[in-house]
């Protein structure tokens, strides 16, 4: 067993030469696979997350909705503002996780949860109330 | 060979998520290279073009990918693929927020 782990541990410090990044691929021993790619998945999810933002934000300015036209731009600078950071966390993230997998440590807390919601939340009233003003 | 590989169509499902990533890219970036030459000039059109390339690869690179998945998950000790799409994918995704932010307050300030 710790023969094993002690070769596991010495592949994956070669590998961590070749693979990117070398803060993840150079600690630890190499998970399950399936572990990596449902970590990949995620990571896919929240970059789709972050486009979708995107084309929120851009279709409020682009589509000539008739909303009030200062709501209107602060509720679409908002989504594009969160479209730039969500893929920020969403490397950030698949980092802490891969690395969490390699190490046998458990999985870090969604810490983004929350926050994104809120803006979600904020951005949905801003648009109530662009509707609502004339 | 051990009974590793084929537990719930991994692989296939990873490449299904890259598919749909790139699809939603390739949109934005469409969407990018309508509007942003408009907004932005000609800086706008380069870096709206910029995007549709990396848009490219990123699409020409999803099957190799798989393959990779493919070929690790049919050994006992399979390895993780490289994290570099992972960084291309979020610096593209950053690149095309930014581009619509600086679009979007063109437009504000005109």
């Amino acid at each position: 067993m710790t023969d094993a782990l002690a070769r596991s541990e010495t592949t994956a410090d070669r590998q961590g030469e070749r693979r990117f990044p070398s803060s993840v691929f150079g600690r630890g021993s190499e998970p399950d696979a399936r572990f990596s790619l449902a970590n990949e998945r995620t990571f896919l999810a929240w970059i789709r997350m972050g486009l979708g933002l995107l084309a929120g934000g851009v279709a409020l300015e682009a589509l000539g909705l008739g909303l009030h036209p200062v709501l209107r731009t602060i509720a679409s600078l908002i989504l594009i503002a969160a479209a730039v950071l969500v893929p920020i966390q969403a490397w950030a993230g698949w980092m802490r996780a891969e690395r969490a997998l390699r190490l046998g440590r458990p999985l870090p807390a969604p810490v983004s949860a929350l926050p994104l919601a809120i803006v979600l939340g904020i951005v949905a009233a801003v648009v109530v109330l662009a509707v609502a003003l004339p | 060979m051990t009974a590793l590989f084929d537990v719930g169509l991994q692989p296939e499902r990873t490449a299904l998520a890259w598919r749909r990533t790139a699809l939603a890219f390739v949109v934005v970036s469409a969407a990018a290279l309508r509007i942003l030459p408009g907004r932005l000039g000609v800086s706008g059109l380069a870096a709206a073009i910029l995007a549709v390339l990396l848009c490219a690869a990123l699409v020409t690179s999803v099957h190799k990918r798989y393959r990779w998945h493919q070929r690790q998950l049919s050994i006992a000790r399979g390895v993780a693929a490289s994290g570099l799409p992972l960084a291309a994918a979020s610096a593209l995704a950053v690149l095309l927020a930014l581009l619509a932010g600086a679009g979007a307050l063109a437009e504000a300030f005109a």
